[in-house]
């Protein structure tokens, strides 16, 4: 196991990929806002909940690194190409688990159950998050592919 | 079979979707799952193939009351039955909580008072536009039909022998009624409620509703109709994103057996913006907030362009086609689904967007920085297109012209937002722009939009038509209230427009490249009183407002228009647009007292 390898280029997978969420949200593709989504967990205000966001994201991005890494152990090799599926699956995680299943613990994301009653304003993602723009699965998926690629490569360089 | 007219359906809502339920028990309209789903209960414009739900008097039976249980959401219905008296009380259960519990919860209780009553339930479910009947299995006490991913059960309590499409005939007795529950399933498992279970949460729901209501303003003028106008904008409020959508319908008439059908199930920005100021000025400042929210997120895409109109979930709205085989609400066809003013440009909904935002900065709510940003970018881009020709409030679709309700809605951007500059960082550069384009379309349209000999704005640039969007305008600031101009424009607009008594046509029927007419528009008529009531002339605004009330359906509900002649309502059933501008009107009355020309502190711009 690379452990300063999974330090270092975990840090930079997940950078990689929040910057591809974001490029792909500035050029009009995506609502999806990871950022946004993780900082509102702490504070309805959009432009600190980005900061804290981000943060959060990078480690949450550690976290899963820790699998990437353990995988090219277990595997005893590591290639941009092996990275990459594991992206791909990676991503369709995201977006069949992990993103329908935040209403359930996000303050203030609703649910397609909310009533009159609830005060959370964040809009679900729904199902393979299409609530946020059509185009919302393929800019996932392009930016989980990234960071496995990202991943194996320089895992692989050691 | 003449379908029953438009304004006798009551709503039934969760603030998620809706159904419409006419004066003899049957529901003729529901989507499902959501408000833009697929009707699961069609018949108010797709025939009898459509699907129905009736729960009323078996026999010959005279409507005695029809009414919502105060402060609530629930109907009651009642029948004189020969000796006895047969009661229909049904709503649907909006809070569910953290419970097992289906998203969608309708109730419906039958009770008998002085004498056993013969009823009928007759449950006749046919899904999307090919009316696709059901898989149907019994179960237990009630029957469950499937569509795929979709599941409806139906229960009864005492049970009941059920079977879609075969109308079930009970005894009703005093003191023992029956309680139906339906249950919605979509893309998850059907949970079961026990009908005397769901009846204790619809009770529990309208406490809620109570509650809620107790929260408005206690000084408004005619509590009782705004109230109820306020909680039917709360129904169709999507509660999951905060949307509110037009209307719970598609393609009910503007002109009975015309082509003037249009799908109304999506929400516009302006209706969004116009019920922020509604429940601003009642004191409900989270739907205030939550309106905005949504706005700013759905329109996240698109920016600075604002879209015309969206889904609930802030998507495109499908292209507009049209249903084979439907007939229509009294034969009005097409029937339409999706709809095609969403490519328009439309400059007045910038205004109407920017103005909401200053309205809650003025009320102290400071605008978040990204809230800012999205206004700088509108802004900007009304400073950029101010002087091309759009499509206009009324979507006409037609060549763009120079509407000049637009341009007075373009300047309320500008104006607006550097109002709301002052508090917020602007460069100087941006704001001297902005100043610019303000001044500049304040000059061309006292120019080109007025007709100085009538003394009136007018509709378009070089047209001698009126607009009565135009009513607007004491709203604006563009001129003083007192000034000869606004007077003039509000008295031409109710002479030359009017369709007797307080109704105003939109703009001279017929105008609008379309074959037929259409009725008055009653959004219209609250905009009449709220200029009045904002000019000095509360009384006038009194007489009109009361006039305006009496016409409500027997629920106090509105469609979009009125026939003049009959007092029919027409159009997509019940209409955001008009409960809002109802509710704006009461506001305005409430806030100006008679010869008060000062600009009112609590609501309104």
């Amino acid at each position: 196991m690379d452990w300063a390898g999974w330090t270092v280029f975990g840090l930079i997978a997940s950078a990689a990929l929040t910057a591809v969420l974001i490029a792909a949200q500035l050029a009009g593709l995506t609502r999806l806002d990871l950022p946004l989504v993780l900082g509102t967990l702490l504070t309805p205000d959009p432009d600190r909940a980005r900061v804290a966001g981000f943060l959060i994201h990078l480690v949450v991005g550690q976290g899963f690194a820790l699998g990437y890494a353990a995988t090219f152990a277990l595997l005893h090799r590591a290639t941009w190409w092996l990275g990459t599926l594991l992206g791909a699956l990676h991503a369709a995680v995201a977006l069949t688990v992990i993103l329908p299943l935040l209403p359930g613990v996000h303050p203030r994301m609703a649910s397609h159950r909310a009533g009159p009653a609830g005060a959370a304003v964040l809009e679900p993602p729904g199902l393979f998050a299409l609530n946020y723009g059509g185009r919302t699965p393929a800019v996932a998926i392009a930016a989980h592919l990234v960071y496995g690629t990202v991943l194996g490569l320089l895992l692989q360089a050691r | 079979m003449a379908a029953a007219p438009i304004e006798e359906y009551g709503l039934l809502g969760d603030t998620r979707t809706a159904a419409l339920v006419d004066a003899g028990g049957a529901i003729d309209w529901c989507c499902v799952p959501g408000f833009d789903g697929e009707p699961l209960f069609g018949r108010l414009i797709g025939g009898p193939a459509a699907g129905t739900f009736r729960a009323g008097p078996a026999g010959p039976a005279t409507l005695v009351a029809r009414r919502y249980r105060r402060h609530t959401a629930t109907l009651e219905t009642t029948w004189a039955t020969g000796a006895g008296r047969l009661t229909l009380t049904e709503g649907m259960v909006a809070e569910l909580g953290g419970r097992l519990l289906p998203a969608t919860v309708l109730v419906r209780r039958l009770s008998a008072e002085a004498g056993p009553a013969q009823a009928v339930v007759e449950f006749d479910p046919r899904l999307g536009a090919g009316h696709r009947r059901p898989r149907v299995r019994q179960d237990g006490a009630g029957v469950v039909c499937e569509w795929g991913s979709l599941a409806v059960s139906l229960a009864g309590d005492p049970a009941l022998a059920l079977r879609p499409g075969r109308p079930a005939r009970v005894t009703v007795a005093p003191g023992r009624p029956l309680t139906l529950v339906l249950a919605v399933a979509h893309r998850e498992p059907l949970v079961r409620v026990d009908p005397a279970a769901a009846w204790d949460l619809l009770v529990a729901d309208e406490s809620r509703w109570r509650v809620w209501c107790a929260g408005i303003d206690p000084s408004l003028p005619f509590r009782e109709a705004v109230v109820r106008s306020l909680l039917t904008l709360r129904l169709l409020t999507h509660s999951p994103t905060r949307a509110p959508v037009a209307a719970p319908t598609t393609s009910l008439p503007e002109d009975p057996g015309g082509v003037r059908n249009w799908d109304y199930r999506y929400v516009w920005p302006r209706d969004a913006s116009i019920g922020v100021g509604a429940f601003l000025g009642v004191g409900r400042l989270d739907e205030a907030r939550g309106f905005l929210a949504w706005l700013l997120h759905a329109s996240r895409l698109q920016r600075p362009r604002l879209p015309v109109l969206l889904t609930l979930y802030g998507r495109p709205a499908p292209r507009e086609r049209r249903l084979p085989g439907w007939p229509g609400y009294a034969g009005s066809v097409p029937v339409r689904v999706g709809n095609g003013a969403a490519d328009q440009h439309q400059l007045d909904g910038y205004g109407w967007v920017v103005d909401a935002a200053w309205l809650l900065e003025r009320a102290g709510q400071r605008l978040y920085s990204e809230t800012w940003r999205a206004v700088r970018g509108f802004a900007d881009l009304v400073a950029r297109r101010w002087p091309e020709p759009d499509a206009g409030i009324w979507e006409i679709r037609g060549d763009p012209r120079h509407h000049v309700h637009s341009k007075l809605m373009g300047w309320l951007t500008l104006d607006r937002a550097l109002r709301i500059a002052e508090a917020h960082p602007l460069s100087a550069r941006r704001r001297r722009r902005w100043e610019h384009a303000r001044d500049a379309l304040a000059a061309e349209v006292r120019t080109r939009g007025f007709d100085a000999p009538r003394s009136t704005y007018v509709r378009s640039y070089g047209s001698a038509d009126l607009d009565a969007a135009l009513l607007v305008l004491p709203l604006l600031g563009i001129d003083d209230d007192r000034s000869p101009r606004v007077r003039g424009t509000v008295d031409a607009i109710r002479t030359e427009l009017s369709a007797g008594g307080p109704l105003l046509y939109r703009y001279p029927p017929g105008q609008d490249g379309l074959p037929g007419t259409e009725g008055a528009f009653l959004p219209c008529s609250f905009w009449l009183v709220q200029a009045l009531a904002r000019t000095g002339r509360r009384p006038e605004a009194v007489a009109l407002f009361r006039d305006l009330l009496g016409r409500a359906g027997p629920p106090g509900l509105y469609a979009e228009e009125m026939d003049p002649a009959t007092g029919a309502h027409l159009g997509n059933y019940p209409q955001t647009l008009t409960h809002a501008t109802l509710v704006q009107a009461a506001l305005a009355i409430r806030d100006f007292p008679p010869g008060d020309l000062v600009a009112a502190p609590r609501t309104g711009s």
